[in-house]
This record gives structure tokens, sequence and C-alpha cells, in this order.
């Protein structure tokens, strides 16, 4: 620890730390602009100028390092003149006309700061020169006249996404924010995740979607995971009048940090399904309005139990309702078949692994934020679970290696040193060769070149998706465990939907093959049903379908009850590595519209059902493939 | 005690700061018992008092040559020169054309807008004033107090009226402080 005095007060600072650092530690407040706290100190702004004493000039305090005995001022004429000063020239140098702007009063960075420091107008006027507005992207609005070229969105894109497409041309005053070799944004290789506009602290980078929709002072902020995939990011999910705002990141989440993909940030709001509001009975071959009671009755008549009767649920609802319609499907009606929508592909055979081990053998994403090299087995991560992803790519440039195995067009090879064929159905081989590589007992290049990074690695990682979990026999697993072992490497399985360890734990991972049912109930969610889906329900000759939005199985189901989206209903997720999260409810639900939990409960009443509610405990029935822990 | 004399007028503005002056409501009672209000292009006197006024409030900005004149002379004629809204302390929304020009503005306005037939012409009567780059009161005129806001708010303008009238520089801040 050292010593060092700011305005006056005496403080201890970690040694290696910043003087910005250090004083926001102590509780004092420096005010800044380019620094952000996920990015690595830049110096750009001048804004955290600082009075060191026996320094020459005054000193950038975010990129100065704090020395033992040092006397800082932040309160000096000197200083504060300087900061007026820095953003009289900011103001001055572009379009920062603050009533053209979505950011203005309150939501911008700039404008806030100028407040803070009381200034009520600029003693230099612009320099007037117009850039041209980006507006080819389908989220995001690049506009560089409002751009204070603090390099945070360039920063964020590469440290943060390891996607490197926005950068900077030209210099001084001309400098333009533009991607990759200055394409429209909508063309470039940027992959939508949002990250540059949730941390631009002007306008320059806005979103379409809630542009003059709500101002921070407007919203309603809701703090949850994001269920668009397993990975359990979490989300700040802005509301204003009961209607979707924005999603923006969670900066406070241990895991993903701020980082969200464009399907948890952007996509969620584009959804324009149509809603079912009341629920539906077909009634001489078409489906008309009902009430509730009558829907629970024709249920209660059509709906067969044990053989006969099959049960899929979505595996984007809460672990409360899906345990729920465990019980009520699987151990009170004894369904014949009773699984989730995925129907166990990513989870079956690890879950299995895991009881034969009787211990959890997967392990954390944290994993990833610092491995040095890492195997990724049928799985595109630039496609699906995406931020996981992100943790891999942004190390590349610092010199982790990246080894992806598949048989398919994987977008993630990429990114990669090593590039493996693999086709699906041959894990065990495959493994089996790979294994025989890191012994040094292989001729094949590339095997050799990825045994050896892998086996340079301290801290490798080996990360593998659906596809593998679906097509990897007893053997493949076998020597997976082997190699993880030999390596020293963490696995990481990534399952599939929000939910899908959670049904796992379940044991809603039952194959949904014909079989001549007589009655099913689909407890959809605001999940799409899959084609498949909807042509195997079309044999069953009873269908009762829960829905938040009509499809192609509501349109052919003899019940139809509507139920709550993912915003308007709270609940738990069990995420790809075990961290049980909540979401809370942000939105209120249309009125006649029930959670999925309260219309399961409606239908069991109805069926004269008393199903078990302790969720928890059936969650925890099972040995995990990745030890359980709650936030 | 006399009661100090205060005067307004509008440049390249929108009337919405004089609308906000409008804003305060009754307490324009309170503000007359404080003030003589002069010219004010609410009231009937059009130019400021020859023998001067004590506060001078222009809104807008200064985008042609007639501007300039009625802020030259606002500035001669009173002692503390109030800027009043964005367009006076920064150049405001008209400012947007400096981005173009005065010739592709009047261009896109009088010949190009969808709304004009095949003959749109462009005004160019000599009694016209001569078109500048629009700018904010200061860059023309010494300025003393500048109150932003788009526009700035009634509560504002009565703060600082009531300031003004009983001899003090109002502090535009914290709440005060919005430039919309």
């Amino acid at each position: 620890m050292i010593k060092l005095t700011i305005d006056g007060k005496t403080i201890e600072a970690q040694e290696g730390t910043t003087v910005l650092k250090a004083a926001e530690e102590a509780g004092l407040y420096i005010p800044t602009l380019c620094n952000h706290p996920q990015l690595t100190p830049y110096g750009g702004c001048r804004m955290c100028m600082v009075d060191v004493e026996g320094a020459r000039t005054l000193q950038p305090s975010c990129t100065m390092p704090a020395a033992d005995g040092m006397v800082v001022n932040t309160h000096t004429d000197k200083v504060l003149n300087a900061r007026k000063f820095v953003l009289t020239m900011i103001f001055s140098e572009r379009n920062h006309f603050c009533m053209y702007c979505p950011v203005s009063d309150g939501d911008c960075e700039l404008q806030n700061r100028a407040y803070d420091e009381e200034m009520t107008h600029w003693d230099l006027q612009p320099n007037w020169q117009p850039f041209e507005v980006d507006a080819s992207h389908p989220f995001i609005i690049l506009d560089n006249n409002r751009c204070i070229l603090c390099r945070r969105c360039t920063r964020a894109c590469g440290e943060l996404v390891g996607n490197f497409t926005l950068g900077f041309e030209e210099r001084g005053a001309n400098s333009l924010l533009v991607a990759d070799y200055n394409v429209p944004l909508g063309e470039s290789t940027c992959i939508s995740c949002g990250t540059c506009v949730q941390i631009c602290p002007t306008g320059a980078l806005i979103d379409r979607q809630s542009a003059y929709q709500g101002k921070e002072i407007e919203v309603d902020h809701h703090i949850g995971v994001c269920v668009e995939c397993s990975v359990g990011c979490q989300r700040n999910v802005l509301t204003r009048d009961n209607r979707l705002v924005r999603i923006e990141g969670e900066w406070d989440a241990e895991l993903n940090h701020g980082l969200l993909c464009d399907q948890g940030r952007f996509l969620p709001l584009e959804d324009d399904r149509g809603r079912l509001l009341t629920p539906l009975v077909r009634k001489d071959g078409s489906l008309k309005a009902a009430t509730w009671e009558e829907a629970l009755n024709t249920i209660a008549q059509g709906l067969g139990k044990g053989k006969g009767l099959a049960a899929l649920a979505s595996t984007r609802l809460p672990a409360e309702d899906l345990a729920l319609f465990k019980s009520i499907f699987a151990d009170n009606l004894h369904g014949e078949l009773v699984t989730s929508l995925e129907e166990g592909k990513a989870t079956a055979s690890l879950a299995k692994l895991a009881e034969e081990l009787g211990k959890p053998f997967e392990s954390s994403l944290d994993n990833l934020k610092d491995t040095d090299a890492v195997l990724a087995l049928e799985l595109d991560l630039v496609e699906e679970h995406q931020v996981p992803g992100f943790f891999i790519k942004r190390q590349i440039p610092e010199g982790t290696t990246l080894v992806v195995a598949d048989g398919k067009e994987n977008k993630l090879a990429a990114h990669a040193s090593v590039r493996l064929p693999l086709t699906a159905g041959e894990e065990s081989s495959f493994l089996e060769n790979l294994l025989q590589a890191i012994e040094g007992k292989s001729a094949d290049e590339g095997l050799n070149r990825a045994a050896e990074v892998l086996k340079a690695a301290e801290k490798p990682c080996i990360i593998y998706g659906k596809t593998f979990a679906e097509k990897a026999d007893a053997k493949a697993l076998q020597h997976l465990l082997d190699l993880a072992e030999k390596l020293g490497a963490a696995l990481i399985g990534v399952k599939g939907e929000a939910n899908s360890m959670a049904a796992a734990q379940l044991g809603l991972e039952a194959p949904f093959t014909p079989n001549g049912y007589q009655s099913a109930y689909v407890l959809l969610g605001d999940e799409d049903p899959s084609q498949k889906l909807v042509k195997r329900l079309e044999e069953i000759p009873f269908v009762v379908v829960q829905a938040a939005y009509s499809s192609q199985a509501s349109g052919s189901a003899d019940v139809v009850l509507p139920v709550t989206m993912w915003a308007e209903q709270a609940g738990s997720y069990l995420s790809l590595d075990g961290r049980l999260q909540k979401l809370g409810q942000a939105l209120d639900a249309p009125e006649g519209v029930l959670t999925s939990q309260a219309a399961l409960i409606k239908v069991a009443e109805a069926l004269a059902v008393d199903p078990d509610t302790d969720w928890k405990a059936s969650l925890k029935a099972r040995i995990p493939t990745v030890e359980m822990r709650e936030d | 005690m006399t009661k100090p004399k205060v005067a307004s007028d509008w440049l390249c503005g929108c009337a919405g700061c004089h609308m906000s002056f409008l804003d305060i409501d009754e307490r324009i009672l309170q503000v007359v018992e404080l003030v003589d209000l002069r010219a004010t292009p609410i009231t009937d006197l059009k130019e400021p008092d020859k023998d001067g006024v004590v506060v001078g409030i222009l809104e807008g900005g200064i985008a042609n040559t007639h501007n300039e004149h009625v802020a030259k002379q606002m500035r001669e004629r009173c002692k503390i020169l109030v800027a009043l809204g964005d367009c006076a302390v920064f150049g405001g929304v008209p400012a947007m054309r400096n981005f173009f020009g005065a010739e592709a503005a009047l261009q896109r306005a009088y010949v190009d807008a969808e709304s004009n037939d095949s003959e749109g012409k462009i005004p160019c009567s000599p009694e016209l004033a001569e078109l500048t780059r629009v700018r904010a009161v200061s860059e023309v005129v010494k300025v003393d107090l500048h109150i932003p806001g788009c526009p700035p708010h009634a509560d504002v303008i009565f703060y600082a009226l009531a300031e003004l009238a009983q001899g003090r520089i109002p502090e535009i801040k914290d709440d005060m402080l919005h430039w919309h």
C-alpha cells in the first residue's frame, strides 16, 4: 500500500493504481469522459486533469500512476479553468447543439459535465464542419457530428467484445469513427452487440429502437437474467408506461459486466408476433374465443392421463414453472412422455455422465476470461451463446490460442489458429486421435499443432455445444474426461436455451417421437414452435397449447390458453454453468392473460391434481453436470 | 425608488422563449411591480428607450444584418444584456444551417422543397436583410448573462427577472441550468 494526499485528505491506495482509481476508491470525485470502469485507461479527453505538486503541468488522473507521498489537488483554479477549457474545446469541435439530440438533458455525459462546471455557454463557436450520418445499420445510428473522439466505442469493440469493427480514420479534428475500412456500419463486420451504443457518452452512437422514447429519468429499470440462451447474462430492462424502451447489459454483472449480444439486446424489441389475449376452444372445427372456465373444462374432458399423454414445455420458462409442469404431468398424471421442447438434446448425455461419475465435471464460464488456449468442439460461438465467444475473441490479440473442431461451417473458426475437421458422429475417434497427438503418437499435422498449443497452455478450456452433447457416445465422453485430465482443462458445456440445465435437472429430456399419443399438453410460453413440433402435434387428436403468441401450433390446437411473455413473468433460471439467477417482472400482462405458472395451477385444479411446489428441491434432486450456485 | 426599466426583443428564434416568459402566468404581476416593462414583442413600444434601460433581453441568434442592428442597438441602450434561450446563447436550431451555408438553406426552402411549384424563387428584395452565418449573441456583442434552455423554464425566467430587478446577477446553475 502507498499513501498519497488528495485535496488535503491522506488516502491509502494499492501500488500500481492510478490517481483516478485511488481517488474513486477513497470516495473522492474527479470528473471523466473518455474513462470507463470496464476499459483500459486512455487519457484522451483531458477532463480528469489534476494538479500534482511538483509536476510541470496538469496531469490526466486516469493514466497518472499513483505514487507514494504524491500530493494531488483536484479543485484549484488552474484545474477548474482547465476543465472548462477542455469542455469548451470539445463543444466547439463538432455539432453539439443539444436541442437536436436524443440524449440531451440527463443522458449525455458531456452535457452533464458542463452542467457540473456550471457552464451556461461556450466561449468558442463551433467549427461548422459537417460529417455524414451513417444510418445503414438496422439497430444503430452512427453520427460523427456528435462524437467527442473519446474512443470508448472502439476500445469496447476490441477490448471487451473482441470484434475490432470500429476504428478511426484521419487525425485531429478530422478524425472519423468508421466501421472496418470505412464501410457503412450496416455492411460491416459489426455483430450488433450494441456495446458501443451503451458505452458512448454522447449521442454519437444511438439505437433506433429507443431514441426519443424515454430519458433515464422517465424510465423504470428491471435488472434480471437474460432468457435468450443459457449463458445467463444480466440485463437491465428499461420500460416506460408498460412498454419496453431499451435493454442494456448490466455493467455490475459478474459474468457479462455490461456485455450482451444482439439476441439479448435488440431482437426482443423487434418481436412483432401476434399476442394471444383470450382462451380459445375448437368448436365445429374452428377455434373460438372462450372463457377460462370453458377452456379448462374442455381440457379436463379431453386431456388423458398415463399412457397416451404427452407433455412438453419450453426451456425459456422459469424453473418454478418447469418444476410445476413436471409435478403435474409426470408425478401426478403419469404422462407417457413428459419432456422439454429441447428434448434433452443439449444435456441428456452429459447429465447421465455426471450421474455415473457421482459428481459434477463441468466448470464456470469465468474460466474463459483468463484462459490461454481454448478447444471448441462443434460449437460456433459467433452464431450462438455469443458472450462467451467475446471472452475468447478479445483475448486472441494477447496470445490466447483457439482450436476449433467442427464439420460444419463455423464462424468462430475465422478466429482460430488451428481448425480441425470433426464429422458429427465421429467424436469418439476424433478425441482418441487428439489424445494420441497429445501423447506424441500422431502423424496428423493439424492434430499435432492443436496438441502443441493445448499442452503449452496453463489454463486451457474445452467448450462444446449441442451437437457434441447429442452425438457423443459414452466412449467419446470418456475421452473428453481423459483429455481434460491430461491437459488440466476446464470443461464447459453450453447447453441450449435459458433453462436448458433446469430442465435437465428435472429430467425433462426424453425425445419426442411419434408413438400414437392421444393427447398432448404443450407449454410453449413465448417460444416459437419448430416445424417439426407443429407436424408432430398434427398427428395427435387432442392438443392443448399454452402460449403467449399466435403460431401454427396454437392455430392447430384444440384448446389454447393465453399466457405471459418473458417480461411479464418472474422466476428463476439456471445458467449453463449452474448459476441460479432471478428474472423479475418488468411489464404488466394484458388483461385476461395469466403467467404460465398461474395457468398451470388453474389446469391442475381443473384436473383435480395437487402438484408439489418445492421447485428448488426438485432441481437439486439430481447430480448436476456443474455445481449449482445461487447469487 | 424608481423601478428598473427592462426591454426585450427577439432575433432569429421561434418566440418560444417569450412564450415561456408568459408562462410565468400570474407572477407577471409581481414582475411589473418590480420592473418597468418597456419595449418588448408583447408590448406596444417597439424599440428600447433612447435614454436606456437597465436590463435588455434578447431571444434568438443573429442570422442576418437586421438581427445585428437590433442586437447592437440593445447593447448600446442597456446596462445588463441577457441572452435568453439556446438560440441566443449558442445559435440554436437556426444555426443548423451553418453546416450547409445560407445559400443551400434558401435553395432548399424556396426552390427545392417538395411543397414548392416549379416557379419557386429565392426572395431578393433590397429591403430584405442580408443573411449571415447564424451566431450566438455573444459573438456579436458582449453578453452579461446567459440563460440557456429551449426554452428556459418559466421558473428560471421568473427567478432571473426577480434577481435582476433587485439589482443582483442571478446564478444559473443546478436545477436552473438546462440546455435542452
